[in-house]
Parts: C-alpha cells; structure tokens; sequence
C-alpha cells in the first residue's frame, strides 16, 4: 500500500506551547497509513497580522507558508483557526494576484484540520485506545463555521474505550478567546469565559476537549485561576493514545 | 445639483438586463411552513389558537345570525351590547336589536367589528383594506375586535393575502392580539391596540354576492 | 450612566461599566436570550431555512445592484398615489424636511413610532430644536423618553431597564400610573398616558420596515398598535426610510417578511403588518390628507461604493446582537452608537467616522456566529476584518500593536531566527511560572489579570521534533 504523504503544519501556539499536540498528531496519522513530513520552512501561518488588518504582513506570511507546503500532497493542521486561515483566508489575501492566486488555492484545496483529515480522508477510527473518564467537547468557532468540524471530532473519541461524553450546554458559544482580542479586550473576554468555565463545571465533566489549543489555553487558564479540577487537552492527544501523560498546565 | 440628483447620479447601473425578469426569477418557489392545503380551516384555526396569536374563534351558517353571536361573545365578556360597526352594506341586513351601534369609534371604545377580506391559514392573520366601506382606526383603537371571515375566504399562504391592481390607502394583516415585550422581556397583551380578538367564521356566503 | 456620561466615555470605559452592571446582564438575558431560544425553535420548524437565506440574500443584492432604477419606481408609484417624496443626501438634510414638514402643517406635537433611522438621523433631537413636542408612543421608546435615554437594542430599545426601574419612571411621569406592581399594570398605565396624546397629535412620523417598488406603498412591522393609532388620525403621515429598504414587489416583501420576524423574536410575523400606500382616498373615513416619504442616503450610497453593499441587505433584525457574546455581555450603550452589536459595528464607522469608533470592529473575537443567524447571510466577520484593514492603512490602530506585529512578522519571515527566538522566550516563560502555571505575564497582563497561562514545554515541538529525527 502506497503511504499519503502528509505535511504537517504544526501552528506557532502548538510549537511555543504545547508540543504535544503536534506530536499526538504525527501518531495518529502514522497509525492511519500516513508518511508524516514536517516542513523546515513553517513557522506562524499570519492569523495575528490578518486578524489586525495588518494584510503586509500576513501576505507576507503567507506566501512563506505557501512556499514551504505547496510541494506535499496534502498539509494537515491541528487547530480549526489555523486551518481556516490558509484554508478560507489565504485566497482571499491573493484575490488579485495572478501569480499566487492559484498557488494560494491550491494549497488551501489540500489542507485539512487534523481530526476533519483522518476521519474523512483517512476514514480512521483510533484502535485500543483506553481513557476511563467523563469528558465534554468545546465547538471552537473557526473550525466550526469555517471548516465544518463537528461531527468528526466526536466521530473520533467514540472508539475510546471507558471515554463518556457528556454534552457542554453552548458547546457552539464562543469561549471569548479570539485571538487578539482576549488581551486588546480583556475584561469582555474574561466576562465570556467565566460563563463558559461556568457550563464547562455544569457539565461534572473530568476532562475537556477541544480542537484549538487558543480556546483550550482560555478555558484552562480560566478554569485553573477559579479552582476547577477539570483537565484540559487537545482532543487529538486522547484519540492519539497520549491522554495518559500531563493535562495543559499539567507540564512541570 | 439637488438631493435626489445627486443620490440617482452615485447608483448610476450600466447593466443592460432585463430587471423585471432577474426580480421574478429570485422569488421562484419561495420556502416557506407547511400549511395542509385540503383543510385550511383547520390549519387557520390552529394558528388563531397559538398563545403568540390568541384569538378566540365562534361559527355562524349565515349573515343573520351574526349579532347572535355577537352578543354570544360580548355577554361573556361582561361587556355591554354596545358595537361599532363599519357602514359595509353586507351587515345591512343583520337584526341589531338590542344594541346600541355607532359608527365611530371612541379612544376607549370596548367593541368593534370589522370584515377581513381574507384569512391566512400559514399564519392565523386576517387581511383588511380601508375603503368608503371600511374605515381603519376602529380596529385600533377598540379593547375588543370582532372581525367577521367567511370560510371561503381561507387561503393557504401569504402570497395571496394582497390584492392585485391599484392599491387602497392602506392594506393590513392583522396576527393575533395587540402585545409587547418591551418590559424585561415579557409578554403581555394590549399594548395599545385590541387585548381581545374574536374572529366569527361565516360558513355561508354574504348576501347579494352577485350584486357585488 | 446617563446620555451625557456615555457620550464623554471611551468604548473600554463604556464595557467597564456595563461589565459592572449585574442589572444589565440579566436585562440583556431575558430579552437576547430569549430571542436567541425562540429563534431556533422558529427555524428548526421552518422547511429550508438556509435556502430561504440564500433567497433573501439573492433579493437584496439584486435591489442594492439597481438601487437607482429601484428609487424611481418607487418615486413615480409615490407620487401616483398621491404621496410626496423627498430626498435627503444626509442626516441634517432629512431633519430639516421633516421639520420643515412639521411647520408647515403648524404641528405642535407629533406622534412617532419607533424608527432606528429617526434615531440615526437625529430626529428627537432636531425636533426639539425646533420646539416641536414630541410623543414618542412604542412603549420602549417611551421608556427611554421618559428617562432621557437612548436606544440600546434595535427591537427592544428599552432593554436595558428593569421593571423596577420602569415602575419609578411611570410613577414618577404618568397622570394615572399604575398601583399593582406587575408589567401588566405598568403597560395598562402606558396605554392612558399615551391615548389622547397620540390622538391628538398634528403629525405622525414613522419609518419604514419595507418601501415596495411596484406599488409605492411603505410598510411597518409592529406588534403594540402605536403605530396606526399614530399615524392614520393625524392629518399629516410623514415617512423616514434608508434607501435601501427598497423591495422589488409585495411577492418579495412576503420573503423578507417571513424572515423578519422569525430571526427577530421566533415568531411568524408581528402583530400588525400594514402597507400604507398614499394618504386617504376620496370617501375614506380615516387617514391623513398628506403624507410625505424621505429617502435617505447618510451613507449608503457611499457604502456601496466602499466595498461595504453586502452590509445594506440588512433587514433590522437583531439576530447578529443576540447571538453575538460580546454584545451578550456588554449590552447596547456599550457600542456608544445609534445601532450596536455587529451590526452597528459594520455601520458606526460609516456614520460617525472610524476614528471615533475603531473599537467596534476590534472589539470581536471573529467567531461567525452573526453571519451564521443572518437571514440575509451578511459576511459580518469579513466586513469588521475590512474596517480591521482600513484603520490600520490609517495608522489608527495603537503603536504597541503595530511595533509587535511587525517584530512577530519579521521574525517569522526567518525561519531560522524564528527556532532560535521561540527556543529562547519558552525558556524565559517558564521561569515565571510555578507548577504547571504562569500567573503574571508581563506584556501580556491583559491575559493573566484573569486567567492563568500554562508553562509551555521546556522545548519547542520544532526543537524535539529535529533531535528525534536527527537533525
């Protein structure tokens, strides 16, 4: 069987601050047939300068990114923003641009959100995976509305024996993350995630879930400044079979 | 340069297509709530009993017996058989005795009663137009509106409450009782218009139809 | 704080307070939350929702394409009916029509239902310049009359008051308030006080939900009744519209409508759908022997030519605002504009500069669930990210963030100085924290003032990635 081969586009906030993830991803693709390559030339895909309207700089960033993934088959991102940016927003930064227009899409046509990639594409399911806990799923809003991801997260955890989910109440409701705006607007954004802290403790749930480590760190870092005994990781690290190692802020 | 020059002149449209043509191509067959087309009686007086609408209904078989059943309704609200009513030749015929009737309507009128042209079973609303015939602010201003709807005049769809051709001073669908939720969100009824809507659904036609 | 207070306050401090007010919050959920819970019931049961979106999309990008052709359809079927039309390129121009209006019919009050664009215009205000008394009858609108407000929601103005607070105004203000403490009484007090004095009002101003090309006629969606008892005794009728509410026919009126009301409270329609076509007819017992319609522009025309079109299929809602978890939190004076939530943060740019309002597009965590509820799917996170683009063409955006952008850019552009930068700060971060988390960060105080960050690993995945494989 010819292996997919597959470049991973690990994302600056997964890089800095919670390795981990990306790791969690390389394992499960492997498992799922996949040859995963790490390109050198990545670095930040240019949300926090597009998000800024500082579009310079987030061309700029963008035709690096481009540049370092166009030559791989497929390019697959654990986090739905990140992923939404190259995905939705890459083309619309080259909309009149003849020469990088088509490689914008291009590269967009073949980048996947790591979870929405090995349950559509790869049409995996995680095998011998044991996690006996209550867990609840947090919708983080880029990969919902931009990428559709939804159904395959949970498509995904289901296989994982002694895993109970349990619904969050608002699991589609914004966790007041935001990127740049939970520290241009922090009072706002605090006022958000304390609600959704609020449901998340409603749930009785032992562990939450996510698929952007921006919302998880928000919801964490929320959770842990009020007491909350409730661990946090990236869905993948679980479906990967690393949910046994260190929650976020578990890292000594 | 005056005003309307100068607006007209920032949406000049180069296009050369036929406007009329794209306009009637959007509507095609507009979505809209399933209505069970074979008993539209039935899904209008669903709709009149929904809280949001809270309409009471009561059925007449002809014109004649029309101020019976409105004494029915007002003795039962414990108001005085005191009525205004619109000059619309289609009530000439009615018994009013025993009521006081008047033409116009008072700030605190308690009665009124009006003739819709048509009933909207997609929605429970009634469809009126002003005329010689049918003046508009009673059923305003009036606590309880009585309106008058032959069964026939039941469509299915909001398509069809509006009338073809040159249009009257006003054309109006009415859904349901007077209401806000302006004060922290809740409902109650009678804001400024009717609190009571009765709507009397005349199974038989209206006298001298073919004189109409 | 007062209109005064709220005027003078930055955006940050207007948020402050709002953030504050544990009354606001639970104004804001029984109205917002309310809305949004009845909305999906209203969707779920409506065959082909997000077709019926694309549909309404459709029929205002047509209207806003052929606005011109549109306006003079509407003028000349007007004008047919006996209506006259008057055009007001900004909101000055349109106040004085309409004051000019009031004088000539000698009015010494009017009566007028509610009108965001009134509102926009500045119309309480012009009319009070010119001594003219007004009589504001939607219960919210005189809500806010009574206490020297202004309008914190598009549907519900009022919002933001509870009832006690409206029971003092009412007691305060009415001549025959009322006794019980319940919102019915104080709706019944409301009804008195406002009754002679819609009647007997020389002029009635509205707006218009809806202009219909093919007929000339202007519609209004309510549900009180205020706005016919104001508008059909009066012996002038006076009409304030946006050029865009513009609809081909009264076939695409009943599209809009079905959208109207469903994405506004969840219900099917309002109370009162009324299509005034002209003033009365000979042999009309009731109605007004003039009535006069004001386009106006204040914006619009230049809104198409900036990028901004898509934003003039908005249909006055209130979906966006109360899906939105900004606008959830802060409420409507926050926004510090006549419109608030996302979509007045598309158009308080347009209508009060974007300096002066830069915070309201930067105040959003671009999560989409506005344009997911839009019924006429509005690109809202695009627009705001457009108005993102131009306040920092103008240099209006704070120096920290440009000098940090720029220092995150140019680093980022050089992979290999990038490793060694990321090596370097998670290294530096960990030595804040304790356990597995950081408390305070400096330059990053806005995160820490109220969450904790977590210790990022003690090398970067691209660090541990290169060892493992030997690189």
């Amino acid at each position: 069987m010819t292996q997919s081969k597959v470049a991973l586009f690990v994302t600056c906030l997964v890089d800095m601050m919670r390795p981990r993830i990306g790791f969690a991803a390389i394992r499960a693709l492997e498992a799922a047939g996949c040859d995963v390559v790490v390109p050198e030339g990545q670095t930040c895909c240019g949300q926090p300068a597009l998000n800024s309207g500082d579009t310079d700089h987030a061309i700029a960033l963008a035709k690096q990114t481009i540049v370092a993934l166009e030559p791989y088959e497929a390019v697959v991102v654990p986090s739905g923003s990140c992923g939404g940016t190259i995905r939705c927003h890459y083309p619309e930064l080259f909309e009149h641009d003849p020469e990088w227009l088509p490689r914008a899409q291009a590269v967009a046509a073949k980048t996947w959100e790591i979870m929405a990639y090995l349950d559509e594409i790869s049409g995996w399911k995680p095998e011998g995976v044991q996690v006996d806990a209550k867990a609840t799923y947090h919708d983080s809003c880029s990969g919902l509305r931009e990428l559709g991801v939804k159904a395959q997260p949970r498509r995904l955890l289901k296989p994982i024996a002694g895993l109970e989910l349990t619904p969050l109440a608002g699991e589609e409701t914004c966790c007041g993350f935001g990127g740049t705006f939970c520290v241009k607007y922090p009072a706002i954004s605090n006022a958000i995630v304390g609600e959704k802290a609020d449901a998340i403790e409603a749930t009785g749930a032992d562990l939450l879930l996510a698929g952007d480590l921006g919302c998880l760190m928000n919801m964490a870092g929320k959770l842990n400044r009020q007491g909350s005994k409730v661990r946090a990781f990236h869905a993948i690290e679980l479906i990967a079979g690393m949910g046994d190692g260190p929650a976020i802020g578990e890292e000594a | 340069m005056n005003a309307r020059e100068a607006i007209l002149g920032r949406l000049k449209d180069d296009s050369d297509i036929d406007i009329a043509a794209e306009a009637a191509a959007l509507l095609g067959t507009p979505e809209r709530p399933t209505v069970d087309g074979a008993h539209v009686e039935a899904e209008f007086l669903a709709r009149l009993a929904l809280p949001s609408v809270s309409a009471s209904h009561d059925v007449i078989e002809t014109i004649f017996d029309l101020p019976a059943a409105v004494a029915r309704y007002l003795d039962a609200q414990g108001e005085a058989r005191a009525l205004c009513l619109p000059p619309d030749p289609r009530l000439a015929g009615c018994d009013w005795s025993g009521f006081a009737l008047h033409q116009d309507a008072a700030p605190d009128e308690a009665a009124a009663l009006a003739i819709a042209r048509k009933g909207i079973a997609e929605t429970g609303s009634l469809v009126f137009e002003t005329s010689p015939q049918a003046p508009m602010l009673p059923n305003f201003l009036t606590l309880h509106h009585l309106v008058l709807l032959r069964v026939a005049d039941i469509t299915p769809w909001l398509e069809e409450a509006p009338l073809a051709g040159p249009q009257p001073r006003a054309h109006y669908w009415i859904t349901g009782v007077s209401g806000t939720t302006d004060i922290e969100g809740t409902y109650v009824r009678g804001a400024h218009g009717p609190r009571f809507l009765h709507v009397i659904l005349l199974r038989g036609d209206f006298p001298h139809m073919s004189e109409q | 704080m007062s209109g005064a207070q709220a005027e003078a306050a930055s955006f940050k401090d207007r948020a402050d307070a709002a953030l504050a007010d544990r009354i606001l919050k639970v104004a804001v959920e029984r109205t917002a939350g309310t809305a949004e819970a009845k909305r999906a019931v209203a969707v779920d049961a409506f065959p082909d929702f997000q077709a019926a979106r694309t549909r309404a999309a459709a029929i205002k990008d047509h209207v806003v394409a052929h606005l011109g052709h549109y306006l003079e359809q509407f003028e000349a079927n007007a004008t047919a009916a006996g209506a006259k039309v008057h055009w007001a390129r900004t909101a000055d121009e349109a106040c004085a029509i309409v004051i000019a209006l009031c004088k000539a019919a000698k009015a010494k009050s009017v009566a007028r239902s509610k009108s965001m664009l009134g509102e926009e215009i500045g119309l309480p205000h012009a009319l009070a310049e010119a001594g003219i008394g007004r009589v504001e009858t939607d219960l919210a609108e005189h809500i806010i009359q009574l206490a020297d407000e202004r309008p914190s929601h598009i549907i519900w103005p009022a919002m933001h008051k509870t009832r006690e607070q409206v029971s003092a105004l009412f007691k305060a203000k009415h001549r025959t308030p009322h006794e019980e403490e319940t919102i019915a009484a104080m709706a019944e007090s409301a009804r008195r006080e406002l009754r002679t004095q819609m009647l007997g009002a020389d002029v009635g101003i509205s707006g218009a939900n809806f202009l219909i090309a093919d007929t000339g006629a202007i519609c209004t969606v309510t549900n009180e009744g205020n706005a016919e008892l104001s508008l059909v005794p009066p012996r002038v009728h006076i009409v304030t519209a946006g050029i865009e509410k513009i609809v081909p026919s009264m076939p695409h009126a009943v599209h809009m409508l079905r959208m109207l009301a469903r994405s506004a409270t969840g219900a099917a329609l309002t109370q009162y759908t009324t299509f005034y076509t002209g003033p009365k007819r000979p042999g009309d017992r009731d109605g007004p022997e003039e009535m006069h319609i004001v386009l106006v522009d204040n914006g619009r025309t230049q809104m198409r030519e900036d990028g901004l079109a898509e934003m003039l299929r908005c249909i006055r809602c209130g979906a966006c605002m109360n899906h939105c978890v900004v606008f959830r939190q802060i409420g409507g004076h926050a926004y510090g504009g006549t419109y608030p939530g996302p979509m007045g943060a598309v158009l308080t740019p347009v209508l009060d500069g974007l300096k002066q309002s830069r915070d309201l597009p930067n105040a959003c965590t671009m999560n989409g669930k506005c344009q997911e509820v839009c019924p006429v799917r509005i690109p809202l996170p695009t627009l705001l990210r457009g108005w993102r683009e131009k306040s920092w063409r103008e240099g209006l955006e704070p120096q920290s963030l440009r000098a940090g952008l720029s220092l995150w850019a140019w680093v980022a552009t050089r992979p290999r100085l990038y490793r060694m930068g990321t090596s370097m700060a998670v290294r530096a971060m960990r030595l804040l924290g304790s356990k597995g988390w950081i408390s305070k960060l400096p330059l990053a105080g806005g995160w820490t003032r109220y969450r904790d960050m977590p210790k990022p690993a003690a090398q970067t995945f691209m660090e541990q990635y290169r060892k493992e494989n030997g690189r």
